[in-house]
Protein backbone atom coordinates (compact mmCIF):
# COMPACT_ATOMS: atom_id res chain seq x y z
CA UNK A 1 0.00 0.00 0.00
CA UNK A 2 2.88 2.58 0.94
CA UNK A 3 4.03 1.64 -2.75
CA UNK A 4 0.54 3.13 -4.03
CA UNK A 5 0.62 5.68 -1.62
CA UNK A 6 3.83 7.09 -2.86
CA UNK A 7 3.67 6.46 -6.25
CA UNK A 8 0.24 8.36 -6.24
CA UNK A 9 2.18 11.63 -4.35
CA UNK A 10 4.81 11.72 -7.41
CA UNK A 11 2.06 11.04 -10.16
CA UNK A 12 0.33 14.61 -8.80
CA UNK A 13 3.09 16.33 -8.13
CA UNK A 14 4.50 15.82 -11.52
CA UNK A 15 1.55 16.55 -12.53
CA UNK A 16 1.55 19.73 -11.40
CA UNK A 17 4.96 20.68 -12.04
CA UNK A 18 4.38 19.73 -15.27
CA UNK A 19 1.91 22.14 -15.73
CA UNK A 20 3.09 25.14 -14.16
CA UNK A 21 6.03 24.78 -15.99
CA UNK A 22 5.36 24.59 -19.04
CA UNK A 23 3.21 28.02 -18.72
CA UNK A 24 5.95 29.68 -17.52
CA UNK A 25 8.16 28.31 -20.13
CA UNK A 26 5.37 28.62 -23.15
CA UNK A 27 5.23 32.37 -21.72
CA UNK A 28 8.85 33.07 -21.56
CA UNK A 29 9.18 31.83 -25.17
CA UNK A 30 6.24 33.55 -26.31
CA UNK A 31 7.86 36.67 -24.90
CA UNK A 32 11.21 36.51 -26.29
CA UNK A 33 9.52 36.13 -29.88
CA UNK A 34 7.92 39.31 -29.51
CA UNK A 35 10.85 41.27 -28.14
CA UNK A 36 14.74 39.13 -28.58
CA UNK A 37 16.05 41.99 -27.02
CA UNK A 38 14.70 41.23 -23.57
CA UNK A 39 16.19 38.11 -24.10
CA UNK A 40 18.36 37.95 -20.43
CA UNK A 41 15.80 38.69 -18.02
CA UNK A 42 13.49 36.68 -19.47
CA UNK A 43 15.35 33.93 -18.98
CA UNK A 44 16.46 35.02 -15.65
CA UNK A 45 12.72 35.95 -14.31
CA UNK A 46 11.72 32.12 -16.21
CA UNK A 47 14.24 30.44 -13.80
CA UNK A 48 13.45 32.07 -10.57
CA UNK A 49 9.34 31.26 -11.23
CA UNK A 50 10.43 27.70 -12.24
CA UNK A 51 12.17 27.74 -8.74
CA UNK A 52 9.16 28.66 -6.95
CA UNK A 53 6.52 26.52 -8.94
CA UNK A 54 8.82 23.41 -8.40
CA UNK A 55 8.98 23.64 -4.46
CA UNK A 56 5.34 22.09 -3.23
CA UNK A 57 5.81 19.12 -6.35
CA UNK A 58 9.41 18.56 -4.67
CA UNK A 59 8.10 18.10 -2.17
CA UNK A 60 5.40 15.94 -2.69
CA UNK A 61 8.50 13.58 -4.17
CA UNK A 62 10.12 13.98 -0.87
CA UNK A 63 7.33 13.35 1.35
CA UNK A 64 6.44 10.23 -1.27
CA UNK A 65 10.43 8.74 -0.85
CA UNK A 66 9.56 9.42 3.03
CA UNK A 67 6.83 7.04 2.99
CA UNK A 68 8.26 4.56 1.10
CA UNK A 69 11.46 4.40 3.25
CA UNK A 70 10.85 4.83 6.42
CA UNK A 71 6.88 3.68 7.07
CA UNK B 1 18.14 3.87 2.42
CA UNK B 2 21.32 4.28 4.91
CA UNK B 3 20.91 6.05 8.25
CA UNK B 4 22.31 8.97 9.63
CA UNK B 5 25.53 8.79 12.22
CA UNK B 6 23.51 10.78 14.57
CA UNK B 7 24.72 11.29 18.09
CA UNK B 8 23.34 12.67 21.16
CA UNK B 9 25.27 14.96 22.47
CA UNK B 10 23.97 16.94 26.07
CA UNK B 11 20.44 16.96 24.81
CA UNK B 12 20.75 17.68 21.26
CA UNK B 13 20.87 14.76 18.51
CA UNK B 14 24.01 15.92 15.98
CA UNK B 15 24.55 14.40 12.55
CA UNK B 16 28.06 13.94 12.24
CA UNK B 17 28.02 13.49 8.97
CA UNK B 18 26.09 16.72 8.12
CA UNK B 19 29.18 18.56 10.52
CA UNK B 20 31.83 16.45 8.25
CA UNK B 21 30.53 17.52 4.80
CA UNK B 22 30.02 21.23 6.03
CA UNK B 23 33.96 21.35 6.96
CA UNK B 24 34.94 19.93 3.42
CA UNK B 25 32.72 22.56 1.82
CA UNK B 26 34.33 25.22 3.58
CA UNK B 27 37.78 24.02 3.28
CA UNK B 28 37.44 23.35 -0.51
CA UNK B 29 35.59 26.94 -0.73
CA UNK B 30 38.26 28.83 1.49
CA UNK B 31 40.75 26.90 -0.62
CA UNK B 32 39.45 27.85 -4.13
CA UNK B 33 39.07 31.68 -3.37
CA UNK B 34 42.35 31.40 -1.90
CA UNK B 35 43.92 29.97 -4.82
CA UNK B 36 42.46 32.69 -7.02
CA UNK B 37 43.47 35.65 -5.83
CA UNK B 38 47.26 34.81 -5.95
CA UNK B 39 49.39 36.48 -7.89
CA UNK B 40 46.48 39.06 -9.39
CA UNK B 41 47.16 40.42 -12.51
CA UNK B 42 45.06 43.10 -14.70
CA UNK B 43 47.05 42.40 -17.81
CA UNK B 44 47.71 38.85 -17.63
CA UNK B 45 45.13 37.31 -14.67
CA UNK B 46 45.11 33.59 -14.66
CA UNK B 47 42.15 31.27 -15.02
CA UNK B 48 41.23 31.17 -12.03
CA UNK B 49 41.31 34.67 -11.04
CA UNK B 50 39.12 34.97 -14.45
CA UNK B 51 36.60 32.33 -13.19
CA UNK B 52 36.46 34.01 -9.85
CA UNK B 53 35.53 37.38 -11.62
CA UNK B 54 33.20 36.18 -13.43
CA UNK B 55 31.30 34.91 -10.57
CA UNK B 56 31.91 38.00 -8.81
CA UNK B 57 30.21 40.05 -11.84
CA UNK B 58 27.65 37.16 -12.00
CA UNK B 59 26.57 38.43 -8.35
CA UNK B 60 26.69 41.71 -9.12
CA UNK B 61 24.29 41.49 -11.69
CA UNK B 62 21.59 39.47 -9.39
CA UNK B 63 22.16 41.96 -6.62
CA UNK B 64 22.08 44.56 -9.58
CA UNK B 65 18.54 43.43 -10.57
CA UNK B 66 17.04 43.36 -7.26
CA UNK B 67 17.69 46.44 -5.78
CA UNK B 68 19.52 49.65 -6.45
CA UNK B 69 23.47 49.18 -6.14
CA UNK B 70 23.98 51.83 -3.78
CA UNK B 71 21.88 50.44 -1.15
CA UNK B 72 23.13 46.88 -2.35
CA UNK B 73 27.07 47.22 -2.93
CA UNK B 74 27.62 45.24 0.71
CA UNK B 75 25.41 41.81 0.03
CA UNK B 76 28.05 41.25 -2.58
CA UNK B 77 29.94 39.53 -0.32
CA UNK B 78 26.83 37.97 0.99
CA UNK B 79 25.69 36.78 -2.25
CA UNK B 80 29.33 35.43 -3.59
CA UNK B 81 29.44 33.35 -0.18
CA UNK B 82 25.95 31.68 -0.66
CA UNK B 83 26.45 30.95 -4.64
CA UNK B 84 29.98 29.46 -4.09
CA UNK B 85 29.11 27.44 -0.78
CA UNK B 86 25.32 26.25 -2.04
CA UNK B 87 27.01 24.95 -5.58
CA UNK B 88 29.61 23.25 -4.02
CA UNK B 89 27.72 21.66 -0.94
CA UNK B 90 25.61 20.63 -4.28
CA UNK B 91 28.18 18.67 -6.02
CA UNK B 92 30.24 17.17 -3.50
CA UNK B 93 27.14 14.37 -3.22
CA UNK B 94 27.30 13.25 -7.11
CA UNK B 95 30.39 11.51 -7.12
CA UNK B 96 30.60 9.10 -4.34
CA UNK B 97 29.03 8.46 -1.30
CA UNK B 98 30.85 6.54 1.81
CA UNK B 99 28.49 4.21 3.55
CA UNK B 100 30.30 2.01 6.56
CA UNK B 101 28.78 -0.90 7.83
CA UNK B 102 29.00 -0.68 11.93
CA UNK B 103 28.37 -3.64 14.73
CA UNK B 104 25.87 -2.82 16.98
CA UNK B 105 26.71 0.29 19.83
CA UNK B 106 29.45 1.72 17.94
CA UNK B 107 31.12 4.19 19.50
CA UNK B 108 32.31 8.02 18.63
CA UNK B 109 34.07 10.19 20.93
CA UNK B 110 32.80 8.34 23.74
CA UNK B 111 28.50 8.84 22.82
CA UNK B 112 26.82 5.66 21.08
CA UNK B 113 26.02 5.94 17.25
CA UNK B 114 22.02 6.47 17.39
CA UNK B 115 21.65 3.83 14.53
CA UNK B 116 23.62 1.30 16.04
CA UNK B 117 22.17 1.54 19.59
CA UNK B 118 19.32 -1.45 19.19
CA UNK B 119 21.19 -3.93 17.13
CA UNK B 120 21.13 -7.54 18.45
CA UNK B 121 25.23 -8.54 18.33
CA UNK B 122 25.39 -9.91 14.88
CA UNK B 123 23.23 -7.36 12.82
CA UNK B 124 25.21 -4.11 11.12
CA UNK B 125 23.48 -1.15 10.40
CA UNK B 126 24.69 0.88 7.06
CA UNK B 127 25.63 4.54 8.18
CA UNK B 128 26.42 7.48 5.69
CA UNK B 129 29.40 9.66 5.84
CA UNK B 130 29.66 11.15 2.81
CA UNK B 131 27.28 12.86 1.26
CA UNK B 132 25.96 16.85 0.17
CA UNK B 133 25.42 18.65 3.26
CA UNK B 134 22.85 20.32 1.24
CA UNK B 135 20.59 17.11 1.40
CA UNK B 136 20.18 17.56 5.19
CA UNK B 137 16.95 19.65 6.38
CA UNK B 138 18.92 20.43 9.23
CA UNK B 139 22.04 22.45 6.74
CA UNK B 140 19.23 24.03 4.60
CA UNK B 141 17.36 25.35 7.29
CA UNK B 142 20.32 26.67 8.93
CA UNK B 143 21.21 28.68 5.66
CA UNK B 144 17.14 30.36 5.16
CA UNK B 145 17.19 31.03 9.14
CA UNK B 146 20.78 32.58 8.43
CA UNK B 147 19.07 34.63 5.43
CA UNK B 148 16.12 35.54 7.69
CA UNK B 149 17.82 37.18 10.29
CA UNK B 150 19.63 39.28 7.75
CA UNK B 151 16.57 40.26 5.92
CA UNK B 152 14.54 41.31 8.69
CA UNK B 153 17.55 43.35 10.98
CA UNK B 154 18.36 45.06 8.14
CA UNK B 155 14.60 45.82 7.09
CA UNK B 156 14.43 46.76 10.84
CA UNK B 157 18.14 48.86 10.78
CA UNK B 158 18.26 50.65 7.29
CA UNK B 159 13.91 51.42 6.52
CA UNK B 160 12.21 50.70 10.02
CA UNK B 161 9.12 53.06 9.60
CA UNK B 162 8.41 51.73 5.77
CA UNK B 163 9.31 47.88 7.01
CA UNK B 164 7.14 48.05 9.64
CA UNK B 165 4.36 49.64 7.67
CA UNK B 166 4.37 47.13 5.13
CA UNK B 167 2.61 44.52 7.87
CA UNK B 168 -0.48 46.11 7.85
CA UNK B 169 -0.67 47.12 4.01
CA UNK B 170 -3.02 47.36 2.38
CA UNK B 171 -5.18 47.19 5.03
CA UNK B 172 -4.74 46.45 8.68
CA UNK B 173 -6.97 42.83 8.53
CA UNK B 174 -3.96 41.13 6.78
CA UNK B 175 -1.51 41.41 9.36
CA UNK B 176 -1.79 37.73 9.45
CA UNK B 177 -1.33 37.42 5.86
CA UNK B 178 1.76 38.92 5.97
CA UNK B 179 3.61 37.37 8.83
CA UNK B 180 2.71 34.03 7.41
CA UNK B 181 4.25 35.27 4.12
CA UNK B 182 7.44 36.15 6.15
CA UNK B 183 7.53 33.07 7.48
CA UNK B 184 6.72 31.31 4.82
CA UNK B 185 10.02 32.48 2.46
CA UNK B 186 12.68 31.05 4.56
CA UNK B 187 10.98 27.90 4.82
CA UNK B 188 10.47 27.67 1.45
CA UNK B 189 13.89 28.53 0.80
CA UNK B 190 14.84 25.73 2.98
CA UNK B 191 12.34 23.18 1.53
CA UNK B 192 13.28 23.95 -2.04
CA UNK B 193 16.90 23.52 -1.89
CA UNK B 194 16.74 20.71 0.77
CA UNK B 195 14.10 18.90 -1.78
CA UNK B 196 16.08 19.37 -5.11
CA UNK B 197 19.11 17.92 -3.82
CA UNK B 198 17.90 15.12 -1.43
CA UNK B 199 15.64 13.88 -4.36
CA UNK B 200 18.56 14.24 -6.49
CA UNK B 201 20.58 11.25 -4.23
CA UNK B 202 17.62 9.57 -3.65
CA UNK B 203 17.31 8.66 -7.40
CA UNK B 204 21.03 7.91 -7.53
CA UNK B 205 20.68 5.52 -4.88
CA UNK B 206 17.66 4.28 -7.22
CA UNK B 207 19.54 4.05 -10.17
CA UNK B 208 22.80 2.17 -8.71
CA UNK B 209 20.16 -0.48 -7.39
CA UNK B 210 20.03 -1.71 -11.26
CA UNK B 211 23.49 -1.95 -10.99
CA UNK B 212 25.70 -2.29 -14.44
CA UNK B 213 22.42 -1.54 -17.01
CA UNK B 214 21.69 2.12 -14.47
CA UNK B 215 25.38 3.34 -15.54
CA UNK B 216 24.11 5.48 -19.10
CA UNK B 217 21.17 6.42 -16.63
CA UNK B 218 23.29 7.32 -13.78
CA UNK B 219 26.06 9.25 -15.99
CA UNK B 220 23.34 11.41 -17.30
CA UNK B 221 21.40 12.20 -13.90
CA UNK B 222 24.92 12.95 -12.51
CA UNK B 223 24.89 15.56 -15.72
CA UNK B 224 21.54 16.94 -14.86
CA UNK B 225 22.45 17.17 -11.08
CA UNK B 226 25.08 19.46 -11.62
CA UNK B 227 22.63 21.75 -13.35
CA UNK B 228 20.05 21.66 -10.63
CA UNK B 229 22.80 22.24 -8.17
CA UNK B 230 23.92 25.58 -9.95
CA UNK B 231 20.20 26.28 -10.45
CA UNK B 232 19.37 25.84 -7.09
CA UNK B 233 22.73 27.66 -5.82
CA UNK B 234 21.00 30.77 -7.98
CA UNK B 235 17.60 31.07 -7.34
CA UNK B 236 18.38 30.55 -3.67
CA UNK B 237 20.94 33.74 -4.05
CA UNK B 238 18.78 35.55 -6.43
CA UNK B 239 15.51 34.96 -3.75
CA UNK B 240 17.62 36.31 -0.65
CA UNK B 241 18.96 39.25 -2.85
CA UNK B 242 15.23 39.85 -4.00
CA UNK B 243 13.84 39.58 -0.14
CA UNK B 244 16.38 42.03 0.92
CA UNK B 245 15.68 44.63 -1.83
CA UNK B 246 11.74 44.40 -0.57
CA UNK B 247 12.61 44.70 3.30
CA UNK B 248 15.05 47.59 2.80
CA UNK B 249 13.76 49.65 -0.36
CA UNK B 250 11.50 52.21 0.06
CA UNK B 251 9.29 52.34 -2.27
CA UNK B 252 7.31 55.15 -4.02
CA UNK B 253 3.54 54.32 -4.34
Amino acid sequence: MEMLAAAIAVGLGALGAGLGNGMIVSRTVESIARQPEARGPLQTTMFIGVGIVEVVPLAATVIAFLIMFTS
Amino acid sequence: MHASPIIKLGGLSIDLSAVIMLTVTCVIVFVLARLAVRNLSVENPSKLQNFLEWVVEFVHNIVASAMDMRKGKPYISLGLTLILFIFVANLLGLPFAIVTDLPADTKVFGVVLEPTKDLAPGEHSDVLWWKSPTADLSVTAGLALMVFFIIHIQGLRLNRKHYLRHYIEPYWVFLPINIIENIAKPVALAIRLFANIFAGEVLIYAILKAGLFGVPFLAAWQGFSIFVGALQAFIFTMLTMVYIGQATTHEEH
